[in-house]
């Protein structure tokens, strides 16, 4: 038993006792889901903490310049005739990304400490949702990560469909399905390399050993990219992100764009990039174009919204595209980029989609021309917003910053295989967005939160109670931690980054 | 000897036989019990054959080995499941009798006519000679003709009955001539002398062809598919379920006869053709089941549509025990869902899927194995559905066929959009007023609580398709 087979088990525990808490006491449910969550994070700082002692360790070790390390090792024989193993193991990607789901499933039960409604089932799919990406997270068998990867995908139509508003019927059908068209590429894609290789092994860091050839990159190369990028919102099959976003219930709009969407871009790097870097090479600046425009035109998108949870969600599609975009750049710069990036846009839109939640849950509307001087009424919710609000738009001492401008180096820097002021110039559109991302960041807060209170109603509102204290502060903690001390951060993913660079 | 499962079975079906001749009425409810535990013997007995290893009987006319064995748990389990999920309308004890006939008669001659069926697809495939197997199909599919007509008072049940044994006929006809060319071809009745003796010529490829034509009728390949529909609507649920499952692995005992045994050497030369057939197969399945309103029909196209990724196990040497295995995870997903249909159409007399409605709400466990089922239909991890597609994908894959693999895995999101309509219904859209829970049998229980168990440990246990895996291999190096 590996240590990270916990953090699988216990969200599904958890899981367990929420269902068989009896109906009386709906109550309960909360706090073993709090309590679940809990230890899980604790878990997750205590594993960083050893990963990084180990690294220390083996610092000056060259042999692990051009093979990715797992820590916490863990293999059982599965489908030994497939070659298929129950097969875990973490290195500083997984990990950091390991603590972004703990921190935001943690605060997200915190979000949702108000949810009667049919609240086992609410919690126990949050929790199986959760327990999907912790193994996505902690597969180092590419058969055992798509299992998860998928059972991550699944339980969102549910929350979606069943706790969501608006049209949450047709947006929960919507991005289930246009996932798992991704999903199909990706599966395509994974068969052709598993027998390529012709080694009956799905192991990451065996296959990442095999040569393949540039006709077969040249093909799964985009399947896989597109496949993952779905979920990594890739424009343009990004179109299920704002539907999704604005019919999802606060918990699930933090977890799906905090966390899930991680998983595309985790997914591309993982795989896409790491085993094929000839198809990258091939398929650099194709996907580099791709991801301008997604930034470029999320921003853009984002400044025509007048429903707060679109207008996030389309900056979200922005944000994304960074790291999307950063993978591209094919260098150590880049990949750090997106890789903190992932990070700080999933506490940041955590945040984000928290707030929105909460706001929506006292002013019930998410109009922004019918809402104004909330700040009064809710100063505690308002600075939280602005904080985050800054993050996005790139502030420095916010983790934002520390992202985006790695990104921007990366691109400025760019590689051998695409042509410089090509990769220059696209770096420059991605960087004017930043400028837009102001425009609409401070318009839409302005008009939240300042001025006049525009609604009678408004003057009853009362602040955040102390679950959501809790829940918005450690996320601004958060933020603002990795912005004032970034290597907190890049220490834990500097090591897993060289051997993906170091096979370009 | 290694006839013991079909003795258990026959003795089994004349036990119940008697039974209903000299039994007081009253008292005839006790051959549903007689006949779970002639069930249950011979799966016993199947497993116990296994255990002790292969062999021959009746100077090789007879052949038993670990992939009949594991056919046989199949057909056994089918059988088994069919029993229990047909005890509530023998007995009489449903709630819903709006107009026409809805229960089914006749305990005893139902029982006998299902277990003569279900010898017949065990012999099917054991037998080692053209002749016993051309019977052994008949017996494994005329008793469906009665089985499928069996509510006369019904027109559905009648029409249905009607197209089935006629295009059934007809099908036979075609392979029956196939079979006779293939013969007069290799002048042997042996399957393993004639596919030592075929060599490939147009009159073979015409032959196969032919085959394929009989078989796609029992497999419900497109375009040979047309009756599945009607038929699975018209018969009674108990016999669509069986049908669903039981005729499908009998078409896939007759042609790992054939293909394996005597096409082996030519397999590759079809499997262009194949894999053609296959996403043929698949996406009309599946697109045509997006449209239909009742679930009946609904699992008739979700049928011919998992038909499609089936035999994309032919397609690469390496591929029977994918199929093997995806049988097996079929029988119990087909049948865990048409358990909770069965089971929601006695009680309610709803058949529609709009019908399912607040199902989460009224009966939540119901509801969450329907779910799990479908799920499993539709190929999600971590249940033995996506196992099962996922080894067949990979043979796909291994012989070369990615555009199969890309349309297959495509065809797997449509499926999961229809199969979510049903969710929807069941978990989102408001129930019906003043909907009563609804209690289900104990038989009912069983069935759902027995297909489920097995359906999530097929996926996650390996034994299961490691222990088909060794046995298919050992079973392919005999066949070539």
């Amino acid at each position: 038993m590996s240590w990270l087979s916990l953090l699988i088990l216990i969200p599904l525990a958890t899981a367990l006792g929420v269902v068989v808490t009896p109906e009386s006491k709906w109550y309960a449910r909360r706090w073993i889901a709090l309590w679940g969550t809990g230890i899980v994070l604790a878990l997750s700082f205590v594993m960083s903490a050893t990963y990084m002692q180990a690294v220390q360790q083996r610092a000056g070790d060259a042999s692990l310049l051009t093979v990715s390390k797992m820590e916490f090792e863990h293999a059982v024989p599965w489908f030994s005739s497939m070659g298929i193993e129950y097969h875990v193991g973490v290195d500083g990607i997984s990990m950091a990304m390991i603590v972004l789901t703990a921190i935001i499933i943690f605060t997200g039960v915190l979000a949702s400490w108000d949810v009667k409604e049919r609240s086992r089932e609410f919690f126990a799919f949050l929790l199986v949702l959760v327990t999907g990406v912790f193994g996505v997270f902690i597969s180092v068998d590419l058969f055992l990560f798509f299992v998860f990867y998928e059972v991550a995908v699944l339980p969102m139509y549910l929350l979606i469909g069943v706790w969501g508003t608006g049209r949450k019927e047709y947006s929960a059908m919507k991005l289930t399905l246009m996932l798992m068209v991704g999903s199909a590429f990706v599966l395509v894609g994974l068969l052709a390399l598993y027998h390529a290789a012709g080694a009956a092994t799905f192991d990451l860091n065996k296959l990442a050993m095999v040569d393949y050839s540039a006709d077969l990159q040249s093909w799964v190369f985009p399947c896989v990219f597109v496949g993952f990028g779905v979920l990594g919102a890739l424009f343009p099959f990004h179109t299920w992100s704002p539907d999704g976003h604005a019919s999802a219930p606060t918990a699930v709009s933090m977890l799906h764009a905090g966390v899930l969407m991680k998983l595309g871009g985790y997914g591309v790097l993982r795989v896409a990039v790491y085993l094929m870097p000839e198809g990258a090479k091939q398929w650099a600046l194709f996907f580099l174009v791709l991801t301008t425009i997604n930034i470029v035109y999320g921003a853009y998108a984002a400044i025509k919204q007048t429903d707060l949870k679109y207008f996030t969600a389309y900056s979200s599609v922005s944000h994304c595209g960074f790291v999307l975009f950063g993978l591209c750049s094919l260098n150590l710069m880049g990949f750090k980029g997106a890789v903190i990036q992932m990070f700080s846009h999933g506490i940041m839109t955590g945040l984000f989609f928290g707030l929105i939640g909460m706001v929506y849950g006292r002013s019930k509307t998410r109009d922004l021309t019918k809402m104004g001087g909330l700040s009064r009424r809710m100063p505690w919710l308002a600075t939280s917003f602005y904080i985050g609000g800054l993050a996005s738009l790139g502030l420095p001492g916010l983790s934002g910053f520390v992202a985006e401008s790695t990104v921007f180096l990366g691109g400025f820097f760019g590689n051998r295989w695409v042509d410089s002021s090509t990769m220059r110039v696209c770096t420059l559109l991605a960087t004017s967005s930043i400028v837009v991302t102001a425009v609409y960041v401070l318009r839409g807060l302005a008009r939240v939160f300042q001025g006049k209170i525009s609604n009678p109603q408004f003057n009853q509102l009362d602040d955040a109670t102390v679950a959501e204290k809790l829940c918005t502060g450690i996320l601004v903690a958060t933020l603002a931690i990795v912005g004032m001390y970034p290597p907190v951060l890049i220490d834990l993913i500097e090591h897993a980054i060289v051997p993906i660079v170091n096979r370009f | 000897m290694y006839l013991q499962p079909e003795i258990i079975v026959i003795t089994t079906a004349f036990a119940v036989l008697g039974m209903e001749m000299f039994l007081p009425p009253r008292h005839r409810p006790w051959q549903t019990p007689v006949t779970l535990l002639g069930l249950a013997i011979g799966l016993a007995a199947v497993v116990d054959l296994m255990i002790r290893g292969e062999g021959e009987f009746l100077n090789g006319q007879f052949r038993f080995d670990g992939v009949t064995g594991w056919f046989k748990i199949s057909f056994l389990s089918a059988g088994l499941l069919t029993v229990l999920l047909s005890a509530d309308l023998l007995g009489g004890r449903i709630k819903a009798v709006p107009g026409r006939d809805r229960g089914l008669l006749y305990r005893g001659e139902f029982y006998t006519v299902m277990l003569f069926n279900l010898v017949g697809a065990m012999f099917l495939i054991s037998a080692t000679n053209l002749v016993n197997l051309y019977v052994c199909l008949e017996l494994a599919t005329i008793p469906l003709y009665l089985m499928v007509a069996w509510r006369r008072g019904d027109p559905l049940s009648s029409e249905a009955g009607m197209k089935y044994s006629i295009l059934g006929a007809t099908s036979t006809g075609a392979l029956l001539f196939g079979l006779g060319l293939l013969y007069g071809l290799t002048g042997s009745v042996d399957l393993l002398t004639m596919g030592e003796q075929l060599s490939f010529g147009p009159a073979t490829k015409l032959a196969i062809a032919m085959v394929i034509v009989g078989i796609g009728f029992k497999l419900t390949l497109v375009p040979f598919h047309m009756w599945a529909a009607d038929v699975y609507r018209g018969a009674p649920l108990p016999v669509t379920a069986y049908l669903s499952v039981a005729s499908k692995a009998a078409g896939l005992a007759f042609m790992f006869q054939l293909f394996y045994r005597v096409l082996g050497n030519g397999l590759a030369d079809v499997s262009m053709a194949l894999a053609v057939l296959a996403a043929v197969t698949m996406t009309l399945g599946n697109v045509v089941a997006v449209v239909q309103t009742n679930i009946k029909r609904f699992m008739a196209f979700s049928a011919i549509s998992q038909a499609g990724y089936l035999i994309m196990g032919f397609l690469d040497r390496s591929g029977a025990p994918s199929m093997v295995y995806y049988m097996l995870v079929y029988v119990v997903t087909n049948m865990l869902v048409f358990g909770v249909i069965g089971f929601y159409l006695n009680e309610t007399g709803r058949e529609q899927i709009e019908d399912y409605r607040g199902l989460a709400r009224t009966n939540p466990l119901v509801a969450l194995a329907m779910m799990l089922g479908l799920f499993s239909l539709a190929g999600i991890p971590p249940l033995s559905g996506f196992v099962g597609k996922f080894f067949l994908f990979s043979v796909a894959s291994k012989a070369g066929f990615h555009w199969l693999v890309a349309v297959a895995a495509i065809n797997s999101t449509i499926s999961l959009y229809y199969y979510l309509r049903i969710v929807r219904q069941m978990y989102i859209e408001p129930g019906f007023e003043d909907d009563p829970p609804i209690r289900p049998s104990r038989s009912i229980v069983t069935a759902m609580g027995l297909s489920t168990v097995l359906m999530i440990v097929l996926g996650i246990v390996p034994f299961f398709y490691e222990t088909i895996y060794e046995q298919s291999r050992q079973w392919m190096a005999g066949a070539f």
